[in-house]
Parts: C-alpha cells; sequence; structure tokens
C-alpha cells in the first residue's frame, strides 16, 4: 500500500514537471507572475 | 481649522471629480481639492503659445459610465459636452511595414481584415464573436461593482452570460489571443491593447485583448479637449454647491479611533469632515497620507505588495503644417514577442526600450480650435514601457532625447520635414508626471492590473482598515483609463450614499 501511494506520487511529480516543461515560455513567466502573488491575496481582499 | 463639510474628496482625476459631482448632487456638503492649478489629473489640457496639448488621456471610449453621471445628474450630456468621433478610429503600422486604417464600423473592420489576411478570416470571426457580448456590455461592467465575492457574484447573476469572461480572466491576454488568431499583424494589434490595460500581453488579464472589440462601440475626442470631460463634469454640478478648491496640496489624512474625521494640508491648514475620499494612487492614500504606523501589520502587507503600473513618457509637438496623417490616432506595433521581449529584458532590467510600440494622437483633426489657424498638435504616447528608474541614467536628464526621439522617429514614419514645422516641443517623463499629478513612479495607470490584482483583489473603494475612507481612482475597481476611473468615482458615491444618505 504504501508503496503504491510513493510510486503516485512520483508520477504525480514527473507528470507535473513534464507538463511544466512542455509549457511555452510565456506562459511558465505567466504561472510564476501570479505564483508570486497568491501569498498575498487574503491581504488584497480585506485591503 | 475648517469643519464646515460631510465630504472632502482629495484629487480632481476624474473619479475625484465624478464622485465629488455625484455626492454633491445627493445633498452632501463636498469639498474637491486639487494641488494642481487645473482639475482632471492625468485627463487634463495645458496651454503653451497658443496650442493647448492634452496631458495623458488622448480619447474617450465607452461612453456609458460619463453618459451615467450626467443621467444622475439630472442633465443632458450634450448640453455640457461635445463628443467627437473618430472615424477610422486608428490607422495601424504594424511592425512589418503593414498599413492601414481601421474604421469604426465593425462589420467594414472585419472586411479590411479578410482583405489583408484572408486565411484569418475565421479566427478573426471567432475572436469577434467571443469578445462581442464582453464588448457590448464592458460600459455596464465597469460600472458594477466587482469588490467582494457576493458583488462578483451578484454581476454574475444579473448577467448570467458574462461568466465565461470570469473563465477567460484565468488565461493571459496572449494565451487568448493565440487561441483565435495566427496573423502576426493582428496579434500584435490586439496585444497593443494589453499595454492599454497596464501589462506585456504574456501577463496582462485575458479578456483585455477584446478591447479592440469595444473600440468599435465608439472612440470620441472632447471638444476643447481632454479637460473638458472633468470640466463639464463640474460644470454641470455647479448648482449643487460643490466647492472646488485648487492649489491645495493634502498633507495627510487625520484618523481619531481608527476613523478618517478630515484631512491636513501642507499648509497646515486642518479641514475636518465626516467622509474622506481619495482619488490619490492608494498606496500613497495608506503608505503616505495614512502611515504605516495608522495602519495593521497585514494592511501594510497588502498594499505594499501592489506592483506600480508603468509609465508612458509623452512628446507633445506644436507645428506649423498639417500632419499626412489618416486618422486620429495611429499606433505602431511591435509583434507579439518583442512586446513581451521589451518588458523582460528591458523594462525590468531599467533599460529603456527601443520604441517600437507608440501612439501618436492628432486632436487637432477632431477640433481645430487647440491651435492657432492653420497649426496642429500631435502627442506621442512611449508605449515602451519606461521604466521609472532608467539604469545609471535620470529622466531629467533624458528630456531632451525623449523628445529628439520622438522627433526621429516621427521623421521616419509620419513626416520627413518635421524638423522645420515644429514650433513647440513640450515633454512629460514618468519624473514630471510624478510630480504633477502625484502618480507614484509616473504610474498614471494607477497598479499593475492582471488577474491578482483586479476586481475584489484590488484596493475596495470603501476602505476595510479605516472607517469613514472611501478610495476612487486608477488603482480601484477595474484600473486605469477614462471611463474606468469614472467609473470608480460614482463606485465609491454609491457606497457613501448607501452608507450615509
Amino acid at each position: 500500500m504504501k508503496k503504491s501511494r510513493k510510486l503516485m506520487a512520483l508520477a504525480a511529480l514527473a507528470g507535473s514537471v513534464a507538463l511544466w516543461f512542455s509549457l511555452s515560455e510565456s506562459t511558465r513567466r505567466y504561472i510564476v507572475h501570479l505564483g508570486k502573488q497568491v501569498p498575498y491575496l487574503p491581504y488584497r481582499y480585506f485591503i | 481649522m475648517v469643519s464646515d463639510y460631510q465630504v472632502v474628496v482629495i484629487g480632481a482625476g476624474l473619479g475625484g471629480v465624478a464622485s465629488a459631482a455625484l455626492l454633491a448632487k445627493n445633498g452632501f456638503k463636498t469639498l474637491l481639492l486639487e494641488q494642481s492649478d487645473t482639475v482632471g489629473g492625468c485627463c487634463s489640457t495645458f496651454e503653451n503659445q497658443g496650442y493647448r496639448f492634452d496631458t495623458g488621456a488622448t480619447m474617450v471610449m465607452i461612453r456609458e459610465p460619463l453618459e451615467a453621471i450626467f443621467r444622475r445628474l439630472g442633465k443632458e450630456m450634450g448640453d455640457f459636452l461635445k463628443l467627437i468621433p473618430c472615424d477610422p478610429i486608428y490607422a495601424v503600422r504594424a511592425f512589418d511595414g503593414t498599413r492601414f486604417a481601421v474604421p469604426a464600423d465593425l462589420d467594414q473592420a472585419s472586411e479590411m481584415i479578410a482583405s489583408i489576411a484572408p486565411e484569418e478570416s475565421n479566427g478573426w470571426k471567432e475572436f469577434a464573436r467571443a469578445g462581442r457580448e464582453l464588448a457590448l456590455r464592458l460600459g455596464e461592467i465597469i460600472g458594477t461593482p466587482a469588490n467582494s465575492v457576493s458583488e462578483v457574484l451578484r454581476m454574475q447573476l444579473r448577467s448570467p452570460e458574462t461568466f465565461r469572461y470570469l473563465l477567460l480572466s484565468l488565461r493571459s491576454a496572449q494565451g487568448l489571443t493565440l487561441r483565435y488568431l495566427r496573423n502576426p499583424v493582428l496579434q500584435s494589434i490586439v496585444a497593443f491593447q494589453s499595454y492599454f490595460a497596464g501589462a506585456p500581453p504574456e501577463l496582462g488579464l485575458g479578456p483585455s485583448c477584446f478591447l479592440v472589440l469595444s473600440e468599435h462601440q465608439g472612440v470620441y475626442y472632447p471638444r476643447g479637449g481632454m479637460i473638458s470631460v472633468p470640466a463639464s463634469i463640474l460644470k454641470a454640478a455647479e448648482e449643487f454647491n460643490l466647492e472646488v478648491a485648487l492649489e491645495r496640496k493634502v498633507e495627510r489624512i487625520l484618523l481619531e479611533g481608527g476613523r478618517a474625521r478630515g484631512v491636513l494640508l501642507e499648509d497646515g491648514t486642518e479641514i475636518i469632515a465626516d467622509i474622506v475620499v481619495s482619488n490619490v494612487n492608494a498606496k500613497v492614500t495608506y503608505l503616505k497620507m495614512i502611515g504605516p504606523e495608522n495602519l495593521p501589520r497585514w494592511a501594510v502587507k497588502a498594499i505594499s505588495s501592489y506592483q506600480l503600473a508603468m509609465a508612458y513618457p509623452m512628446v507633445y509637438l506644436g507645428l506649423d503644417a498639417e500632419p499626412p496623417l489618416e486618422a486620429h490616432h495611429l499606433i505602431s506595433t511591435a509583434s507579439m514577442e518583442r512586446s513581451n521581449q521589451v518588458w523582460n529584458e528591458y523594462y525590468k532590467l531599467g533599460l529603456i526600450p527601443p520604441g517600437d510600440n507608440w501612439m501618436l494622437s492628432w486632436p487637432t483633426e477632431s477640433d481645430p480650435s487647440l491651435a492657432p489657424e492653420g497649426h496642429h498638435i500631435l502627442s506621442f504616447a512611449w508605449r515602451g514601457p519606461a521604466p521609472y528608474a532608467p539604469l545609471g541614467e535620470n529622466w531629467d536628464r533624458l528630456r531632451e532625447s525623449l523628445g529628439d526621439g520622438a522627433i526621429r522617429v516621427l521623421e521616419r514614419e509620419v513626416m520627413p520635414d518635421i524638423r522645420k514645422h515644429i514650433e513647440v516641443v513640450e515633454v512629460s517623463t514618468p519624473l514630471d508626471f510624478e510630480r504633477r499629478l502625484l502618480c507614484p513612479q509616473g504610474a498614471v495607470y494607477g497598479l499593475f492590473f492582471d488577474l491578482f490584482s483586479a476586481a475584489m483583489f484590488r484596493p475596495h473603494p470603501r476602505s476595510r482598515v479605516v472607517r469613514n475612507l472611501y478610495l476612487a481612482g486608477a488603482s480601484t475597481c477595474l484600473g486605469g483609463g477614462v471611463p474606468t476611473a469614472l467609473a470608480s468615482g460614482i463606485i465609491a458615491s454609491d457606497y457613501i450614499i448607501r452608507d450615509y444618505g
């Protein structure tokens, strides 16, 4: 059970990495740009 | 100390003018304070040697907020303001040498696009179909508050057909453009719009690419120059006892027990009021006029996290001859990739980008009275974008080369003998905008505008940190631009009327 969970996690990670590198550079920059702002969203919502 | 007002509005930019006029109409004793000697902020006009130049804004599109203000004031807009339609809406000089003028009629524009890019005919139709609803409803959308989850839900319930635009907001302007258009020239024109909203195509809010369609609802120039927009609103509100005080700079917002109770002017005068409306950039309002020491830490963190919008240097020319132009506006577009490259490899590093993206306005084409008879005005806006602090340079030192650079571009692209016809040259650098209009870093569009700094993630028009404080202007609601700034004033006044009326 534990082993299969580990394998699934590893597959998900590998899939995410593959997906990330399949994106265009512009899309990656867009995601990074938005991602950097995520921690501030709760504060921004209440200002 | 003066304590005779219910409302003090800081800043006579469009948001300030609109909110002050509407509050006065609704019986609030209102004082509108402006630090400069004229009204309008970025939507203003100044005179030099008989030429009347527009400070920043160069056109009126999406008329609904403006019409709504006059309607709410109980006045007929046509009695106060004459809007001259611009048709063609603009001429284009694309990066590959393609040149054409875009007619105001969308069907005619579609035919013209089919002739310059036959392979794109279907893509353009799809694009137009996808954005049509948004283009038609943009006036209504920008005038509807969307500052909280409940307000956004209410908006969706009222106009369910706009829901898909909410989903499209997850994509960048570039992502959405590429979904429909393959032709690089058309892409470049659509991408140019994202700089209108203050961001490069790869970072801009997806639906901003549909702005290119909303222009077909009409692009106008106000007779008498852009200052006619705020001036006409104030004229219409004259009978409601609205007081306007020019050259009165606000230093601080006065607080008492966590609520705003007035303002302190630079000359030491205190003006006490029940309600304060700030039309100044939200960063300046919170971090300078109120001060971090008077704010909770989370609020300082929130307001500090916003990036400022980019600056747009402008060069204004007075000519003794008519320029050979086909339309009131001319845009020069770089390819979409180039627009992104300029952002990443120049702007972000503090370098001044080459002038690929620019817009030229020819106001005397619509209103010849702005210049002496037979003379003309051109306003050249670098859509660079331009960094506030150019690496190893200073805008005051760059002023002359900025003007000369614009003239060289116009010599090459528009009028080879322009130099011998120039009578007046004026330049506004990002530093000038900061000094004259109090736009920090020359950011005339307020705060950067993207998915996470729009609508409910932008500073709320009814401050949630300081009671009795309301905000209007480009750093609230849906960002900068004439219609959105006007709408921000309507929204702020609506909140106040609901809270106190």
